[in-house]
């Protein structure tokens, strides 16, 4: 069990029928970060969060949140207790008004905040009438949100929440995500396509590509390390095999040698002025190309 | 809460049984006083009157106000159309696919608890369905000048709850084996119309002659190895519903 982190995640593993949903994940969410947990259609982020919540069941490996095993009925009861979550489809209790879902969500909470709940009713100018199968997608995320983030939990499960949100509300969401987890003591795990939403708001990164954690970490120290290196020759680039560890990729054209690392950029340039290059650029990757790199890399 | 949930979900389908099981019941004791006379008449001479001997056997069961009510109520109407709604009742459950169903599942309580809550929800209701339509005959047989016993009536209300919970428990098993509503209500539907034709055809004193309290009503005892064979069985399928659903993913 780790004081440190939030959830510890270790060789999980989750086969439904023929398919292997996860195959060996392995990763930590530190206490108190924003973390950003991205990957394809059907990497495996819905099934990782279903295990933690309990709705799923691993088929090996290990996996806590708070240190409590996830397996265990009673201790997934209590890991529901202290986690918010927003499911993709921001699935809520269709047949009930706004104030009627709030209060009925509340219950189950002793630690429900109704200083919060006063507050993003407000903001987010929640009709508290209306029947919730008449919002629109804004508004029923919204909910959603206000309902997760009212409960006093220590963590946060986000699975996509701003998906099929147009910009402006995309923004409000996660703003007021960011403002809550600035004044609350919390955890935020959250799944997500929308690359720029993790760039904005994430402090630790995890990329799942069929099952498994292709990159994790601290997003500072992941930009640092992934590097684009590009040689350009006088002549025609040759074709070399770089000895150094960290190089995912080397793409030849013509007289342009690039190299894209994950780690060791240094090593790498002293092999590549060996060469006697014309000239040798480092330039850092984005968080996109470090995702596309890291999944396409592993196809 | 747990129950203010589970009611949300089956209230509907309660209430739409409750008011067509009450309507039926009122209607058998007006029935009766437009009917008495034929039944009278017919009873005089059944062999002249039909040479069906399900009919005859009905005519002299009908020959009391008694012996029509249980005939028609809890030999047939109830007995039908109740045994539908214990199907209906049982179908359906917490399950991802249904809207909220991952909301659901995400609130801090136990699966067993969940499936708890639904199983006594829906049994509440049906031992409502089961027994307040046949209370309203008590209350309305004076209306026609007569008398229908209430310990009768529980008597054969228990009978009722008893053995038809057997398909209400049907149903809920198969929820947790089929994701839509439709399919468990569909086959318990199915299962129990298979053993009524079965038992009618085969002369068998089964699952529908406890439900109709058919010993009750001849000699005044109750079936009590057809209860609790009935309970025994339901509360296995409860018990594999409740497995079902612990090894489930959502």
């Amino acid at each position: 069990m780790s004081d440190v982190n939030a959830i510890e995640i270790v060789d999980l593993h989750k086969r439904y029928d023929s398919v292997d949903a996860l195959r060996g994940l392995t990763l930590q969410v530190p206490r108190g970060s924003i973390f950003g947990f991205l990957g394809k259609n059907g990497a495996g982020k819905t099934t990782t969060i279903k295990v933690l919540l309990g709705m799923a069941h691993a088929t090996s490996g290990r996996a806590t949140v708070f240190g409590l095993p996830v397996g265990v009925q009673a201790s997934s009861v209590t890991i529901r207790q202290q986690t918010g979550f927003v499911s993709e489809e921001k699935d809520l209790l269709e047949s009930m008004t706004v104030e009627g879902i709030i209060r009925f969500t509340a219950a189950f909470y002793p630690g429900w905040r109704h200083d919060l709940e006063t507050r993003y009713q407000r903001s987010f100018d929640l009709p508290a009438g209306r029947r919730v199968k008449t919002l629109s997608l804004g508004t029923r995320t919204k909910l959603a949100l206000l309902l997760a983030l009212c409960r006093g939990a220590r963590l946060l499960i986000l699975d996509e929440p701003t998906s099929g949100l147009d910009p402006a509300v995309s923004d409000e969401v996660l703003q007021a995500l960011v403002r809550h987890v600035a004044q609350e003591e919390m955890t935020v795990f959250m799944s997500s396509h929308q690359l720029a939403d993790i760039d904005q708001i994430a402090d630790h990164i995890a990329v799942i590509d069929h099952g498994r954690a292709v990159v994790s970490g601290s997003l500072d120290d992941i930009r640092e390390r992934y590097r684009r290196i590009q040689i350009v020759f006088d002549g025609d680039a040759p074709e070399s095999a770089f000895r150094a560890p960290g190089v995912l990729r080397s793409q030849r054209a013509g007289r342009v040698l690039i190299v894209l690392a994950s780690a060791g950029a240094d090593a790498i340039v002293s092999e590549a002025r060996a060469l006697n290059p014309a000239s040798v650029e480092v330039a850092p990757l984005t968080l996109k190309e470090i995702f596309l790199e890291s999944v396409n890399g592993e196809n | 809460m747990l129950w203010h949930k589970t009611w949300l979900d089956t209230r509907r389908r309660f209430l739409i049984g409750f008011v067509i099981l009450l309507v039926m019941a009122v209607g058998i004791v007006f029935n009766y006083s437009a009917s008495v006379q034929a039944i009278t008449l017919a009873g005089r001479d059944p062999d002249a009157f039909t040479s069906n001997s399900l009919l005859k056997e009905a005519i002299r069961i009908e020959q009391t106000y008694r012996g029509f009510v249980w005939h028609q109520w809890f030999g047939q109407n109830l007995m039908q159309t109740g045994t539908v709604f214990a199907a209906i009742l049982g179908s359906g459950g917490l399950y991802s696919n249904y809207p909220g169903g991952l909301f659901t599942l995400s609130l801090p309580a136990s699966r067993n608890q969940w499936l708890a809550t639904r199983a006594a929800t829906g049994l509440g209701e049906f031992f409502m369905l089961a027994t307040v339509p046949s209370l309203a005959i008590a209350g309305m047989s004076p209306l026609i000048g007569q008398h229908y016993s209430i310990v009768d009536l529980v008597a054969h209300g228990v009978c009722f709850f008893v053995a038809a919970a057997v398909f209400y428990s049907l149903a809920f098993l198969l929820s947790t084996v089929f994701d839509d509503i439709w399919r468990p209500m569909l086959i318990a539907i199915g299962v129990a119309c298979v053993v009524g034709i079965l038992e009618t055809r085969l002369d068998i004193h089964g699952l529908f002659r406890v439900m109709s309290g058919h010993g009750y009503f001849e000699s005044g005892s109750l079936p009590w190895i057809g209860l609790v064979s009935s309970a025994a069985v339901s509360t296995a399928m409860l018990y594999g519903a409740a497995a079902n659903v612990a090894r489930k993913d959502f």
